[in-house]
């Protein structure tokens, strides 16, 4: 197993978020998270890139503990994530962008700046040209040099996705990835999961289009108040009673 | 932000090119005083610049320049050091010091952050002025301190070679920190002030990242501290007090954050009127008080800013008046 959850837990107060979360992401899948608004969806993405600590139980990627780390030595590690409300650096432009993504591929730290070896800017160059491919493969680049405060919301989405591929990362979590998108742009976005996945990156997404999850992912676990209700194929789930009496009541799956 | 190497280059080369020039034009005591003292207030605010760049407000900035520059003056007349050494001497120790204190500073941010790194510089302050009147001086300050002396055949003690040495130093760091600022690592600084947490979830330490500008800065401002000890001769614990502090975030912020050079503009504008408003004395505090107060309201972006707001103000002027009647209208 690529990601593995053991008894995860996470309490806000007297708000249980996350109670004794169990759930593996297999390498090279998609994996859904679904569940109604306050299930605990976005608190999972945080605590499993260690935006905030869990109460209880433990995280491991690729058998190693990861909980308790800080999010940038998680992202070292190799899982990346885009977050709900699409966060960018918005005084740069979609090439900076890309470039901090690529941090930790490129020569970080102050010894290679200050040095301004050719090690240090053939490495640079390199982590460029690895950011203009990347952003031309997912569509981005006639915008690569203009400020990302104008782009077009369905760009800054992209970008973000940019980003977290282009820390290397074999996990990337993605949060809402077509939110606020049109049929055309889902399609193309899920085009792009399935490409990912050919390339053997595995992906995790909370997603509130059920027709999209249910034809992009290969594993789905829902979560309710916290707890996981359910786990399975995209067609097992649409047929759990549970599922269908918690979470989508009365309302036809895939609707 | 073009991120070119080829004009920051050019802006080192100015200065350096002006300081050089400098005493071909003028040999006067007073312009050369003026003239050191725009070069090392230089040295500080681009110091202070870099750790702004990360997101933080460091209030403690100038009393790293003030540990610097006791450190220095006690080696050089307690331990009977060289200047020449105890200029790095002093300088590690500030940076030394700062990294405990960065440490437990930067577990917090924003107005936390502003709060503690203030508590620290009046500790810093009050400790010099209160503790070990033997050493430090007390209220009536530490005096004798000896100029530089000899390096190489040449005797550091008149105002131009003091001048010399004051401009071969704020070179040496400005092009350092403009080299930092168009590297990754200025790239990377600008993106944790920007959203730091994203930057954490894309691999940055944010917390080493601001340790290590507030370590550089604070060697910086230690360097700066040491001229300044043996360039005055005297130190009060009031040199490295609110006052100064605030200054050097004024001069700072009115040339502006965003770039390197916002700090060069600001720093010689604001030290020639500082100079110009000398008969003011205390007062001066208010006059910059109200000038930062302007800049923060009409070029918040600071004053090298100003010309590219200007641009786009003029663009969109003359977008509105050649724009044809009925244009917003659908087809």
């Amino acid at each position: 197993m690529l990601l593995e959850l053991r008894g995860v837990s996470r309490r806000f107060g007297g708000l249980q978020a996350v109670a004794d979360l169990s759930m593996t992401v297999a390498p090279g899948s998609i994996h859904g998270l679904i569940g109604p608004n306050g299930a605990g969806k976005s608190t999972a993405f945080n605590l499993i890139t260690g935006v905030i600590p869990l109460t209880a139980g433990e995280i491991l990627f690729k058998r190693e503990r990861i909980s308790g780390l800080r999010p940038s030595e998680i992202c070292r590690r190799g899982i990346a994530r885009t977050f709900q409300a699409t966060a960018l650096f918005r005084e740069y432009t979609v090439l900076q962008n890309v470039l901090v993504g690529a941090h930790l591929l490129a020569a970080p730290g102050l010894g290679p700046a200050l040095s301004w070896s050719r090690s240090y800017r053939e490495r640079e160059r390199q982590a460029r040209e690895r950011g203009e491919t990347l952003l031309h493969s997912l569509g981005l680049g006639a915008v690569a040099s203009q400020v990302v405060g104008q782009l077009p919301h369905r760009d800054q989405k992209a970008l973000a996705l940019a980003m977290a591929l282009a820390t290397g990362a074999e996990l990337v979590i993605l949060d809402e990835p077509l939110a606020g998108l049109t049929d055309q742009e889902k399609a193309e976005t899920t085009a792009v999961l399935r490409r990912l996945r050919e390339q053997r990156i595995t992906v995790l997404l909370v997603e509130h289009d059920m027709k999209a999850v249910m034809g992009v992912c290969d594993t789905v676990t829902v979560l309710d108040h916290g707890v996981r209700i359910a786990e399975g194929t995209p067609r097992e789930i649409q047929a759990n009673p549970a599922v269908i009496e918690a979470y989508l009541g009365a309302e036809e799956p895939g609707a | 932000m073009e991120r070119s190497a080829v004009a920051p280059a050019a802006g080192v080369a100015l200065i350096a090119l002006g300081a050089a020039a400098l005493p071909l034009v003028t040999r006067d005591s007073y312009y050369l005083d003026v003239a050191t003292t725009i070069l090392m207030n230089l040295t500080l605010t681009m110091s202070f610049r870099l750790q702004v760049s990360t997101g933080q407000i460091n209030m403690a900035h100038i009393s790293f320049m003030g540990i610097g520059a006791y450190a220095s003056a006690l080696l050089v007349t307690r331990a009977g050091l060289s200047f020449w050494a105890t200029l790095w001497i002093g300088a590690l120790v500030a940076a030394l010091l700062a990294v405990p204190i960065g440490s437990v500073a930067l577990r917090v941010s924003g107005p936390y952050y502003f709060l503690i790194t203030f508590a620290f510089s009046e500790v810093v302050r009050l400790f010099f002025n209160n503790f070990f009147e033997g050493l430090f001086g007390g209220p009536s300050g530490l005096v004798g301190i000896p100029k530089p002396g000899r390096l190489l055949g040449l005797v550091f003690d008149g105002k131009l070679a003091l001048y010399g040495l004051m401009a071969v130093l704020c070179v040496v760091v400005v092009l350092a920190l403009v080299r930092l600022d168009c590297s990754r690592f200025g790239l990377t600084a600008g993106a944790i002030r920007q959203a730091d947490l994203v930057a954490e979830t894309l691999g940055v330490n944010v917390f080493r990242y601001k340790l290590t500008t507030f370590v550089l800065g604070s060697f910086v401002a230690g360097l700066a501290g040491v001229f300044f000890a043996h360039y005055r001769q005297v130190l009060h614990s009031s040199d490295f007090g609110l006052e100064p502090m605030v200054l050097l975030v004024v001069f700072t912020v009115i040339g502006g954050t965003g770039s390197v050079w916002g700090p060069v503009v600001g720093t010689i504008l604001m030290t020639i009127a500082s100079e110009l408003l000398r008969e003011l004395h205390h007062y001066e505090i208010l006059v910059f008080g109200a000038v930062l107060i302007l800049t923060m309201l009409f070029a918040p972006e600071g004053l090298v800013a100003l010309p590219g707001a200007a641009r786009r103000l003029l663009r969109r002027v003359r977008a509105r008046t050649t724009a044809p009647a009925g244009a917003g209208l659908a087809p």
